[in-house]
């Protein structure tokens, strides 16, 4: 039965929560008001009071929390320290007001002892990080591969004129369109040994079945078999845009210097769709990297050599409340991710035509 | 606001002649009670009417049910602890036994032990909310929580002597074309494992109750007796998980199966007659062991600043664990009394199912609560999923590897160190 007053109750919250989100919307935009226009006259007024809001969530929703976990990775924080870290160990939590001194309640800081620990402990139960470094690198080429090779293979058969388009690509996209988590958890059942569909489906071509869930290499396999599936359709839909966006006149000059289709792919198709492509294979090697949710779902029974960094972060900091631990964890992973994408920047020279003049 | 931003950076059946519910305090309170009760078995309705028949009795009392999970994803623990270390946690938990040792070392827990009667319990359940000091952190809801054999009595006419008997009634039973099996259970969490690990002579921690015992012979046997049910004897399905396991038995396509006492009221109103026994013992060994515990009432710390509501959560543990209460309990939920006066009620001594029950419970050893056996459990999930995974799996290598998982958990340091 539709429970009337509890709906009543969230949406009173929600709408309490968006009310004081636009009080304080209203009174940084005074505060602005009065000091960038009325007082200080400013020319910058407008750009400044409209930026303001979402610099300040930025800050508040990704400043302050990066900030505290990295004290946190500096920290022994874990369920027998269950502490207010403080900063860098020391815990002042009421004793300012009191005006006693600031004093460590509980000494709880280690150094770099949590970055020291992951490169020579078990970050899981059994799993180095190396061992997890590797699996995301396969993780991570292998989907990418496949992500750009059929998002590029779709594109070009639903660029061309035929019919049914419209349906075909409305099927393609429908991957991306369900919520992920929802498709995640069709996944999943549908790898099961016994009752899933994909065995059943193997089994009429003589093949499986398949130990989806339990066996270490192919739980790896349907992991990456379940995020090509999601991954395809974003991949696609960019290759779509830059197509569309070539001229015709190209492949008709082509056609009449006597091109071949292979020729006219290579020679103007890859070059142009390069300024797409890059940014796109960028954004897609930072979300397989950072996806959690295909290791979380698929790996259903936890197995170590399913994990990928992420994956194993979320483990050892949550689940394994090693929270100190976890943070130190994380911001080594941050600064593989950081390292890559300096390099890649520079390799591929993505950033060079937005900023130039 | 900044208790929100550390979230953020962290990351029933019913009605059966329940009581008259006592009136209580009249200061307006409300709170949350999470459940790790799930609504297959009647369970989270089940609690869901504990709390509405509350607050019909007291309305200045409001009490918000939230399901949270024990297994797989473990939200109840998690977000426990994680809201509480942001300063909003629930007030009251129903939930396992061993929570009771990562809700301790991390201090998020009121001391019961002058607010309710513990002589009004069984004492097992009352110790199993004890640290060592004598403190006592939780209330029995009700005991057991025990993995017993359930069996479809369409197909397997009584209980099974012994682990042949087993064996050989789940052969006959099992034909995997049809997608019939013999036996089945939960084949990737280790709590399964460890009745069998009792059955040939093990314990998963040596008598200073701390450290861990997993690299032996008898874990050895107790993997490779599971790993034959599924790929020597193929009486198993190949992948179980509860829910899986927990299908094939209710819709008769398992002849057996492992499961705890929580499903007794859901399977004894299945279409076809089950019996109840403890897992047979095993043959050349002994009986095995299975973990008892039950299920807990613990309140958080947070209430202790706040009087009516602590007055109000302590009323409705007291409320939830009467007499008559217990015994409507009983009568849904089929789960076993942990009050001492509803304990000896003839609806249990001459009821065929509950006495199988408690037979099993007999067999059954106090499942440690600990910090440690939370680290335990891990380690030993590791070897317990490769186990199942592979008729080539190597138990002695992976008992090795538990303990060696184990001690890295317990070892100075670890996140399951002692104190």
């Amino acid at each position: 039965m539709f429970d009337f007053e509890a709906a009543l109750t969230a949406l009173t919250d929600v709408g309490l929560t968006l009310l004081v989100l636009a009080i304080a919307v209203v009174l940084i935009e005074a505060v602005l008001y009065l000091v960038l226009v009325r007082w200080r006259k400013s020319r910058m007024a407008l750009p400044f009071m409209l930026l303001a809001p979402g610099i300040i969530a930025i800050l508040v929703l990704y400043g302050y929390p990066l900030l505290y976990e990295f004290n946190l990775s500096f920290t022994k924080m874990n369920i027998r320290n269950f502490v207010e870290p403080g900063l860098l160990g020391l815990t002042w939590e009421g004793t300012i007001l009191e005006g006693t001194p600031l004093a460590a309640e509980e000494d709880i800081f280690v150094g770099l002892q949590n970055y020291i620990d992951v490169f020579t402990m078990p970050v899981l139960r059994q799993t180095s990080v190396y061992q997890l470094f590797l699996q995301t690198i396969i993780w991570t080429v292998v989907n990418v591969f496949f992500h750009v090779l059929l998002g590029i293979g779709l594109a070009l058969l639903l660029n061309r004129k035929m019919r049914g388009r419209t349906f075909y690509r409305a099927l393609l996209i429908l991957p991306w369109a369900i919520p992920v988590v929802a498709s995640l958890q069709i996944w999943r059942t549908e790898f099961n040994y016994e009752f899933g569909a994909v065995n059943q489906l193997l089994g009429l071509i003589g093949l499986g079945p398949v130990p989806w869930m339990s066996d270490p290499f192919w739980n790896f396999v349907a992991m990456i078999l379940t995020n090509i599936w999601l991954g395809v359709p974003f991949m696609m839909v960019i290759t779509l845009g830059g197509l569309q966006a070539i001229s015709s006149e190209y492949y008709e000059a082509a056609e009449i210097d006597g091109a071949t289709a292979r020729q006219s792919f290579s020679k103007i198709t890859l070059p142009l769709l390069r300024p797409v492509l890059i940014p796109a294979i960028l954004l897609g090697t930072f979300l397989t990297f950072n996806n959690i949710n295909v290791p979380f779902f698929i790996n259903a029974q936890q197995l170590e050599t399913s994990d990928i960094l992420v994956s194993g972060v979320y483990r050892a900091g949550i689940q394994y409340t090693r929270f100190g631990f976890g943070a130190a964890f994380a911001f080594v992973v941050f600064g593989i991710l950081l390292l890559f994408t300096i390099w890649y920047v520079r390799q591929t020279k993505v950033l060079k035509g937005a900023y130039a003049s | 606001m900044s208790n929100r931003l550390k979230v953020a950076a962290l990351t029933a059946a019913f009605a059966l002649g329940v009581g008259a519910v006592p009136a209580l305090a009249q200061d307006d309170v409300s709170f949350e009670l999470w459940t790790k009760e799930g609504e297959a078995d009647g369970s989270l309705q089940w609690v869901q009417k504990l709390a509405d028949d509350f607050m019909a009795a007291n309305p200045n009392v409001t009490i918000s049910v939230v399901q949270k999970e024990v297994g797989g994803s473990e939200s109840l623990r998690q977000d426990f602890q994680l809201q509480s270390f942001a300063g909003n946690p629930p007030a009251l938990l129903w939930t396992v036994a061993d929570h009771i040792g990562p809700f301790t070392a991390a201090d998020l827990l009121l001391p019961l032990d002058e607010l309710v009667d513990n002589a009004a319990y069984v004492p097992g359940g009352v110790s199993a909310m004890q640290t060592p000091d004598g403190t006592t952190y939780g209330v029995p809801i009700n005991v057991g929580n025990h993995l017993m054999l359930y069996y479809n009595k369409d197909m397997v006419a009584e209980c099974p002597a012994d682990s042949d008997a087993l064996i050989e009634a789940a052969i006959a039973n099992t034909d995997a074309e049809a997608g019939t099996f013999g036996l089945v259970y939960r084949q990737d969490e280790s709590f399964w494992l460890v009745p069998f690990l009792g059955g040939f002579g093990g314990v998963v921690f040596a008598e200073d109750g701390v450290t861990p015992t997993l690299d032996t012979e008898a874990m050895a046997s107790a993997l490779k007796f599971m790993n034959d049910l599924e790929f020597v004897h193929g009486v198993m399905p190949v992948e179980a998980d509860y829910q899986i396991a927990d299908d094939l038995f209710k819709q008769g396509k398992a002849a057996m199966t492992i499961n705890g006492d929580w499903t007794l009221g859901s399977y004894s109103e299945l279409d076809f007659e089950i019996g109840v026994c403890p897992i047979p013992p095993m043959v050349g060994g002994e009986n095995p062991k299975p973990y008892v515990a039950g299920n807990f009432f613990m309140v958080s710390k947070a209430v202790a600043d706040d009087e009516a509501l602590q007055g109000a959560v302590i009323d409705f543990i007291k409320y939830a664990t009467s007499t008559d209460v217990q015994l409507a309990q009983l009568e849904t939920l089929k789960r076993l009394p942990s009050n001492v006066e509803a304990l000896s009620a003839p609806s249990i001594t001459e009821n065929p199912l509950l006495a199988g029950s408690a037979a099993a419970v007999q067999n059954g050893i106090p499942q440690p609560t600990n910090l440690e056996m939370r680290c335990v459990f891990d380690a030993m999930n590791v070897g317990v999923r490769a186990n199942a995974a592979s008729a080539d799996a190597d138990q002695v290598q992976l008992a090795a590897d538990m303990q060696a998982a184990a001690e890295a958990g317990v070892a100075p340091g670890g996140e399951c160190a002692p104190e």
